[in-house]
This record gives C-alpha cells, sequence and structure tokens, in this order.
C-alpha cells in the first residue's frame, strides 16, 4: 500500500502542468525522464492492483511473455519521433501518453518481469541495447529535425543520451556474462 | 570424536573473536600508518598557511614577494581538501577492510603500496611548481587560468595512485565473498566499496579533464580550451571528492560511534539504503557548484536543484539515525524523561565528543548548504567569504572533527598502544579549542560574506572605500580563529605522532558496534554492486549528456592559456 501511494504520488506530481511543461520543453528529459517516471509510477502503483486482479493476470500472463510484449511494444511506440510530437499538440495524445506509459507498460512490467527466466531478461535488455544504439545514431546523424516541436540541438542531445544509456546497458550486459553470482551468493 | 570437533570449533570461534579484538595485522597496520602519518603532517602543513591566510586577511601580516597569498592559498586547499582527506579516508577504510574481512590479501598489500608511492610522486610534482609559483591556479585550477605542465602531470599520478587503491579494496571484498558465501559484507566494508566505487567514478572525471584537455592546452599542442566543459569536469569530480570525505566521517557515526557510546548500531538494512543512496546520486550534484554559471539553462540548474536536494535526503536520515542511537543507548543506562538520556553520554570521551561536535555542526552547515543550492540566494553569496565559512563547517568541523576523534582510538590500535587519560584530556582540549577557533571563524567568514567580501582576495583596504572598510572587523575575528585553530593543530597533530610511536604499549579495539538483537536481516539485494554501479551510471549519463552537448556544440572559441599571477 506505502509503495501504491508512492506511485500515485509520482504520478501526480508527474501531471502538475508546470512539472509536465518542464519535462517536456526539452526532448531529452521528455522521453528519458518524464516517460520513464510515468513508467516507474505505473510500476508502483500496480503492486497493489496486482493483488486484486491476481487471476486476471494468471490466465492471460502466466509465464510474462505477453506482459513483456505489451510493455516493449508500448515503449517503442513512444520513441516514435511523431508520437512525442503528438503528445505535444494534441491533447488526446497527451492522455494516451499519461495513460499508457503507468498502466500498459509500468503494470505488465510488474507483473512480467518477475516471470521471466534470466536468459528471458538479458534477452529484453540485449533488445532494449540494440535499439538504443540505433535510435541514437538515427537522431545524431540525421541532418533535418525529425520533430516538429524540438531543435536539431535537441535531437542531437537526445541521440548521445541513447547512446550512453546504451552503453550503460552493455555494461551491466558484460557484468552480468562474466560475472557468476553463484560464486558470491 | 564428536567432542573433538566441537573443540575445534570452539577454538575456531575463539581465535576468531580474538582476531577481532586484538588482532592487528602487524603488515597491515604499517600501510595505514604511513597513510595516516602523511595526512597529518599535510594537516600542520595547512594549518600554518591556513593562519598565514588568516592573520593576512586580517591585515595583520604581509605576504613576502616570494611566497604570495595565492601560492599559499593553492597550497592549504590542495593540502586540506586533497591529501589530508584523501590519505585519511584510504588509512582508515584500509584498516577497516584488514580487520572485518581478516586481513588484506598480500597482492592487495601490494598495490597500496605502490599506490602510496604513486600518490607521493604526484604530489612532490604538484608541489614543485607551486612553491616555484608556477601554479598558483588555487586547488581547482580552472583553465583557462594555466599553471606549469607538471602541475597537471602530479594530479594524473595522484589518480592513479587512487585507482590503485581502488582495485586493491574491490579485489579484498571480492575474495571475502567468494569466502563468504551468501553472507552481507562486514558493514565498515560496505561502506569502503562505496567510498571506492565513488572514488573511482569521481576521478575518472577529472582525468579526462586533465589528460584530454588540459596537458594537450598547457603543452601548446592545442590553442584553446573549452572552459565550460572544464569546469563541469572539475565540480563533477571536486564535488564528489568532498561527499566522498563526508561519506567516510557517516561510516564512523554509524558504526563507530554507537559502540564508543556502549549502544547498539542503527538499522543495518537502511544504513545500507543510505549508503547506496549516496553513491548512486552523488556525482551529479556536481552542478550545484555552478548554479552561477553562464552557458547552463536556467531549466538545467532548476532540475539539478532536485538532484541536490535529494543528497539531503540520505543525509537528514542520517540525523535521524544518529538521534534514535544517542536516545536508545542513553536511555538503557538508565536516562530518564525527555533529556534525561542525553547526560548519559560520555561527554568526557575524546572518542565520542569530537565526532558528536561534528555531527552538531552539519545541522548549519547543511542549513548552508540548502540556502546554497537556491539560485537567488546563491546569487548573493556566491564566491564571498560564506562560502569559505561553509565548508569550513562541512569539512572543517563535520568531516575532520570526525577524523579527528577516529584518530584517538585508530592510532593507538594500530601502533599497539593505548589511550592514556592523560592523551584523552588532551583530546578534549584540542577538541574544544578547534570548536571555538572554528565556530569563530566560521561565522565570521559567513558574516563577511554576505556583506560582499570576496574569497580567494588578499588583504586589501580598496583605497579605504567606507562600505568594504566595515569588514574589517569580521576579517579580524577570522585572524582570532584562525589563531586558535592553529594551536588545536599543533595539539591534535602531537596527539597523532605520540600515541603512534611513544604511548604506552597495550591493545586497544577497533569499536564497531553491533546491530540490535532480533533485528531482521536487510535483503540480499543491497549486497549487488554491480547493479548500483550501473544504475549510478545510468543517473550520470541522463545528468551530464544535455548540458555537455550543449556546451560542446555551442561553444564558443575556446580560451588560450593565461598566466594571471
Ligand atoms: C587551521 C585551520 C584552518 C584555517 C586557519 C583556515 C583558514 C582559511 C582561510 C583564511 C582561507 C582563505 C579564504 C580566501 O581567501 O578565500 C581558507 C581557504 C580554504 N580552506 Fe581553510 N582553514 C583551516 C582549515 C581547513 C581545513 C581543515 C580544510 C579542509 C579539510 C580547509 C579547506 C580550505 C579550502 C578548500 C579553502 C579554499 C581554497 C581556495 O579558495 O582555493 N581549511 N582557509
Ligand atoms: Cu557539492
Amino acid at each position: 500500500m506505502t509503495q501504491f501511494i508512492y506511485g500515485l504520488l509520482l504520478y501526480i506530481f508527474l501531471m502538475i502542468p508546470p512539472i509536465a511543461a518542464l519535462f517536456e520543453s526539452m526532448m531529452i528529459t521528455h522521453m528519458h525522464m518524464q516517460m520513464p517516471m510515468l513508467v516507474i509510477s505505473g510500476f508502483l502503483m500496480s503492486g497493489f492492483l496486482l493483488r486484486r486482479s491476481h487471476r486476471f493476470f494468471e490466465k492471460w500472463n502466466h509465464n510474462g511473455i505477453p506482459g513483456i510484449t505489451l510493455f516493449m511494444m508500448i515503449m517503442i511506440y513512444w520513441t516514435i519521433p511523431r508520437t512525442m510530437d503528438e503528445a505535444l499538440t494534441m491533447q488526446t495524445m497527451e492522455i494516451w501518453k499519461f495513460m499508457s506509459l503507468p498502466f500498459l507498460a509500468g503494470m505488465p512490467l510488474r507483473d512480467s518481469w518477475k516471470k521471466l527466466t534470466k536468459a528471458g531478461k538479458n534477452i529484453i535488455i540485449f533488445i532494449f541495447t540494440v535499439k538504443y544504439f540505433g535510435m541514437g545514431a538515427l537522431y545524431i546523424w540525421s541532418e533535418e529535425s525529425l520533430c516538429n516541436n524540438y531543435l536539431v540541438i535537441d535531437q542531437l542531445t537526445l541521440g548521445w543520451g541513447f547512446i550512453t544509456t546504451a552503453i550503460c546497458l552493455v555494461i551491466y550486459l558484460v557484468y552480468a556474462f562474466t560475472v557468476n553470482p553463484s560464486e558470491y551468493e | 570424536m564428536d567432542a573433538a570437533i566441537e573443540q575445534n570449533r570452539r577454538a575456531a570461534v575463539l581465535s576468531e573473536k580474538k582476531n577481532k579484538v586484538l588482532g592487528v595485522c602487524l603488515e597491515d597496520a604499517r600501510i595505514s600508518k604511513s597513510y595516516l602519518a602523511v595526512a597529518f603532517v599535510a594537516l600542520l602543513l595547512g594549518g600554518l598557511l591556513g593562519l598565514l591566510q588568516g592573520l593576512n586577511r586580517a591585515g595583520v601580516l604581509e605576504l613576502p614577494a616570494w611566497l604570495n597569498y595565492y601560492q599559499i592559498l593553492t597550497a592549504h586547499g590542495l593540502l586540506l581538501v586533497v591529501v589530508l582527506s584523501a590519505f585519511f579516508t584510504i588509512g582508515y577504510f584500509y584498516a577497516g577492510l584488514s580487520h572485518t574481512l581478516g586481513g588484506l590479501l598480500p597482492k592487495v598489500r601490494k598495490l597500496a603500496w605502490i599506490g602510496f608511492w604513486t600518490k607521493m610522486v604526484g604530489l612532490v610534482l604538484v608541489v614543485v611548481p607551486v612553491l616555484m609559483n608556477e601554479a598558483s591556479v588555487m586547488y581547482t585550477f580552472y583553465p583557462p587560468m594555466a599553471a606549469h605542465p607538471v602541475f597537471y602531470f602530479g594530479l594524473v599520478f595522484v589518480v592513479l595512485g587512487i585507482w590503485m587503491l581502488a582495485t586493491g579494496a574491490f579485489i579484498n571484498v571480492a575474495h571475502w565473498r567468494k569466502n563468504h558465501k551468501g553472507q552481507h559484507l562486514p558493514i565498515l566494508a560496505f561502506f569502503a566499496t562505496g567510498v571506492f566505487v565513488l572514488l573511482v567514478g569521481a576521478t575518472a572525471f577529472v582525468a579526462v579533464e586533465v589528460l584530454f584537455m588540459i596537458i594537450p592546452w598547457s603543452l601548446g599542442w592545442v590553442e584553446t580550451i573549452n572552459v565550460m566543459v572544464a569546469r563541469t569536469l572539475f565540480w563533477a569530480f571536486g564535488h564528489t571528492a568532498v561527499n566522498i570525505w563526508y561519506l567516510t566521517a557517516v561510516s564512523a557515526w554509524y558504526v563507530i560511534v554507537p559502540k564508543i557510546i556502549g549502544g547498539t548500531r542503527w538499522n543495518d538494512y537502511l544504513t545500507r539504503v543510505v549508503v547506496i543512496a549516496l553513491v548512486i546520486m552523488n556525482i551529479t550534484g556536481g552542478f550545484h557548484h555552478q548554479i552561477v554559471d553562464p552557458g547552463i539553462s536556467l531549466p538545467i540548474k532548476f532540475m539539478h536543484v532536485f538532484m541536490s536536494l535529494a543528497i539531503g535526503f540520505p543525509s537528514l536520515m542520517t540525523a535521524y539515525a544518529m538521534f534514535r542511537v544517542f536516545e536508545r543507548t542513553g536511555r538503557r543506562k538508565g536516562g530518564k524523561g525527555a533529556l534525561g538520556w542525553f547526560k548519559k553520554l560520555p561527554w568526557g570521551d575524546v572518542r565520542f565528543l569530537s565526532p558528536f561536535i561534528a555531527m552538531a555542526a552539519f545541522i548549519p552547515a547543511g542549513a548552508g548548504g540548502i540556502v546554497q543550492s537556491t539560485n537567488q540566494l546563491d546569487q548573493v553569496v556566491h564566491n564571498t567569504m560564506w562560502i569559505v565559512g561553509h565548508f569550513h563547517l562541512t569539512l572543517g568541523m563535520s568531516v575532520v572533527m570526525t577524523f579527528f576523534g577516529i584518530s584517538y582510538w585508530l592510532v593507538p590500535y594500530l601502533s599497539k598502544r593505548v589511550l592514556t587519560p592523560q592523551m584523552n584530556k588532551l583530546g578534549v582540549i584540542q577538541t574544544i579549542i578547534w570548536t571555538v577557533g572554528m565556530v569563530i571563524m566560521a561565522i565570521s567568514m559567513h558574516a563577511a560574506g554576505l556583506f560582499g567580501s570576496p574569497r580567494r582576495t588578499s588583504f586589501t583596504t580598496y583605497g579605504d572605500f567606507a562600505e568594504t572598510l566595515g569588514w574589517n572587523p569580521l576579517m579580524t575575528a577570522v585572524g582570532i580563529g584562525a589563531t586558535l585553530l592553529l594551536i588545536a593543530v599543533i595539539l591534535q597533530v602531537h596527539a597523532v605522532f605520540n600515541m603512534m610511536f611513544f604511548a604506552p604499549k597495550g591493545e586497544v579495539e577497533f569499536p564497531i558496534a553491533e546491530v540490535e538483537k532480533n533485528e531482521t536481516a536487510a535483503p540480499y539485494m543491497t549486497e549487488r554492486w554491480g547493479i548500483w554501479v550501473v544504475v549510478m551510471m545510468i543517473v550520470i549519463a541522463m545528468a551530464y549528456v544535455l548540458p555537455l552537448t550543449d556546451m560542446i556544440v555551442n561553444a564558443p572559441p575556446g580560451s588560450p592559456p593565461f598566466k594571471t599571477w
């Protein structure tokens, strides 16, 4: 229950118009801070909700794969430049963003992550790594502005944000494959 | 048969216990003692220079041309905020690793020695240009001020030395964990791991700054330097360094002080969470030193206010934890009523008194820090004596007084000598003089700063300008504080070397408090340092990508080197 409250507080905080406007004023904070925080708020809130609808998730998501697929689809959807643009210009898309990230990404992530095998988890991280390098390359090398609402420098910054995050993920994967936890735990 | 096994087991437990109480491995002790000796020599020299600065700014001492104010100030900053703190931290944590992990591995010992001498070589290379007035660039060495290249090579050696020590610590910790599967790292070693992770992270930034930007530029291989990028990299290091010294002091507050007052530690799980939180969020705090810098957009500065205040949260938890421990212990000793427990604390014991005052000083120091994190308020105090007052509270009291308190048991422990009642009394006197001196000096510095007196400026009456003459009484108080402080420095250094070489032989314990009985164990998650390091790197990446890209892409022409002195 405390987790639910923290998640809800984070969610409300992110919704406050000046806060939302601050995050959305920069492309990188829009994609790499506001969106992940929305997912986290959903992740925190859903512990409580999942327990109430346990049956449903047991039936539809017993091995975690449907849930994680939904999570990936939502995450990839929101890295498309056009969707970011629309969230800024169309009220309904903004609402969709605030609904989909916590409840269609954060919540299934929570239900699925612990059900995945170790290999499954690493595959997901690997997919994100590849995608981040790809998106990074796209945003860095693209000559023209991909979003109506952001400048080319915003785009370049976001590109480097993708690359640096991808590097961190590579470090994690190297760690996961070289360090054998059973030697320590 | 069974009886024999049981006896063996008992003997093993007993020897382990004996090891815990008495055993200091002499070879490991020599490493820690060397580090502590350098630290306290640095205190003596740095304190002496501090006095000269204080007297100069009070207007009673004119410095000769061959030893000017800015030379002294550079040396004072480096000796105290880099040498004293780093050497003490390493000496203390290596003693802690040796004690809690059952001794250092031979190869770790070797690394520690190589690291020691690498750092000493680096130190000499740094100090010589400073003495020759070729490097009066202050400890922040901001470009476009350029020192002699040797100064920067020295810094590289210092960083290399630190990396060796960090590697050594990691090797020892990994070794212990392989032999103690599934167990939690002993708490002091846990703090040490966090500290060394941060040391590597912090010095990586300054290494990039020095190796790839400043050295080629000071050698003339490239013409100009991007000043903003250099400052940003510096503060990722400088801020974290200071926080590492603070985390070192905090480790003693959580682990050592409860034992000295005869109590138990605060909740083990939450203690580990505090360490992890401080490690993950620390480096990005560097931006609060650049609130007044141009070239960083306001929204970014605004977001970094959150980051800085986020570090404040674990600090508040620390304050809560400490008072909880004090109250619990005082009550168990029979303290009654709302504040009766307070009287039950061992006020006459320097090993408690000194860290206690250190903690108390963190209350105004932390409040000042919040002031400085606030853009509008910082506009008033930025680059004034206020800032100097602030970090003499945080470092000169909270950190250094904790170090002093530690020295009164660590040095005797390492030297197999005892803390005599006379030495304890001397320590109490030293603590009081230091406190009075620092309080006088810090308060008058804060006040002078509020009226506008700039930092890093040798004595001047500004052509007897009436407004600025009003600062002088405050600066006289700085001089008085500085004089008291030097007396305390001499007492402290005397105490350390006396305890190291002359005090009566004997055994003292390494005070590590136990957890409360029947406390639930921390989840194993806290031990997964690999994950915490990756999270830390993601946080750093997020925080730095935006301003750095902006500074590099929209860079001004860049600056050639200047020698401004
Ligand atoms: C004997 C005790 C001390 C005295 C009398 C003293 C005095 C001073 C004075 C007068 C200044 C110069 C202010 C200015 O012109 O800007 C200064 C700067 C400084 N002090 Fe101390 N201090 C003492 C101890 C310490 C300690 C223990 C530390 C840290 C561990 C420390 C760290 C610094 C630093 C980092 C600076 C700034 C140097 C700069 O601006 O480049 N001091 N001190
Ligand atoms: Cu800082």
